[in-house]
């Protein structure tokens, strides 16, 4: 148990006995399967126009959208900053999560045969859910945003304010936003984003949505709380990002001033 | 016959296997979150009884490799389920001439004080690690609940073994 707390030699083990667990956890997820496919059948007519509504609004959006990103592209050029590409998602399911309440892991249907590897970001419609932090044949599982041991890079969309968002210790979807200093511009309804700073979310993408602030100035820090975008507990379909190396870019771009990184 | 002898020895194991199997898919079945901190210890309580009924067949080793697969299966520290059922097992292969006298309801106390103890060690074992793990004594609720479900399943199995007639 302190092996594999500490070091990574039990990877393999737990990689060859995934074989064994796929079909159980493949098991234990069908009646939900079979309910979801079942509603489906039900509401299909009502949610195909609802959808084909919904895809034409988006369309509409992102004919904007392209417009914007070549435009963005292109002032980034002028900058000779890294250039954002877009990154590569792969649908997964959620078939499973943590048995133990205070475990806020869950398990996804896509394994180191789909090339899944640690760290991958995961996410949902709304915003980020997770990483991958350990890898079988056919599943992984991700560390939810909302787990104590996870910590998210995040920024305050509104004005750049940096925080660390981490998960609380208790079975509540929640996010704590640590050493955010008394007085900083944080205020309640504000939108946090993925930093990029880490390397390991790629920037932009939502996290949550601050709904407390309290700041104490007998305390060091303000106490800010938020809640995921991300439908923590109710998403089905996910996304796995496969986030491309953005430092390259600036390697072959000529360095636009002398420690530009400090 | 030669096949005869090498087929009572695995006279049945199909019916352990298909309750190994049941016990872990209960282990890892979605429960509503308000429930989940009551999820009984399927796979604990299954083993033992096969502990128990068998213990020429479930020996230490067997169940560990099954701590193991259950470890994996809930995704949790490896080697914390191993140790735990390993532990139990021990208990039950050292008294099972005498729980076998027990009546169901001393029996349930054994398995109170044997689950109980093992979310305890788990509880410190995780905290050590640096696992979320439960704020109050919600961690204790499993025995509780597998205790209360002791007699159905030591029943069941019961029945089965009998049914099936494996020995």
């Amino acid at each position: 148990m302190l092996v594999d707390g500490r070091f990574d030699y039990l990877e393999r083990l737990r990689y060859y006995v995934g074989v064994a667990t796929a079909p159980v956890q493949y098991m234990a997820n069908l009646p939900s399967l079979a309910s979801s496919t079942t509603l489906d059948l039900f509401n299909s007519r009502s949610e195909l126009v609802e959808l084909r509504e919904e895809l034409l609004m988006q369309q509409y959006r992102l004919q904007q959208l392209d417009h914007l990103s070549a435009e963005n592209a292109r002032l980034n050029a002028l900058l000779r900053s890294a250039a954002k590409v877009d990154d590569e998602v792969m649908r997964t399911q959620l078939i499973g999560e943590s048995p133990d309440p205070f475990v806020k892991r869950i398990l996804i249907d896509k394994g180191a045969r789909d090339g899944v590897t640690v760290g991958l970001p995961v996410l949902d419609a709304l915003g980020l859910m997770g990483q991958v932090v350990e890898v079988e044949p056919f599943n992984s599982w991700v560390l939810l945003i909302t787990d104590p041991q996870h910590a998210t890079p995040v920024e305050l969309e509104r004005n750049g304010v940096r925080g660390i968002a981490a998960g609380t210790r208790d079975t509540a979807q929640q996010l704590i936003l640590n050493n955010i200093p008394n007085g900083e511009d944080v205020q309640v309804g504000d939108m946090l984003v993925t930093s990029g700073i880490g390397g390991r979310f790629p920037p932009g993408y939502p996290v949550g949505m601050v709904t407390s602030v309290r700041q104490d100035p007998s305390r060091p820090f303000a106490d800010v709380q938020a809640t995921p975008t991300a439908e923590i507990s109710r998403s089905r379909n996910l996304l796995l990002v496969f986030v491309r190396e953005r430092s390259e870019p600036v390697a072959a771009a000529p360095p636009p001033r002398e420690n530009a990184d400090g | 016959m030669v096949e005869v002898g090498a087929k009572e020895e695995l006279s049945g194991a199909w019916v352990i296997l298909v309750s190994v199997v049941l016990g872990a898919l209960l282990s890892i079945m979605p429960l509503p979150l308000d429930y989940e901190a009551w999820r009984p210890k399927w796979m604990i309580l299954v083993l033992i009884y096969w502990a128990i009924a068998l213990p020429h067949r479930m020996g230490l080793f067997t169940i560990w490799a099954l701590g193991v697969f259950t470890d994996v299966l809930e995704g949790t520290l490896l080697g914390l389920n191993a140790f735990m059922f390993a532990l139990a097992a021990y208990v039950a292969l050292t008294l099972y001439q005498r729980l076998r006298m027990f009546t169901l309801v001393q029996q349930s106390f054994l398995v109170l004080m044997l689950v109980g103890v093992q979310q305890l060690l788990a509880f410190w074992i995780l905290f050590m690690a640096g696992r979320n793990t439960a704020t109050d004594f919600s961690f204790l609720y499993p025995a509780l609940s597998s205790a209360l479900l002791w007699p159905v399943v030591y029943v069941l199995l019961r029945s089965w073994r009998r049914g099936y007639l494996v020995t």
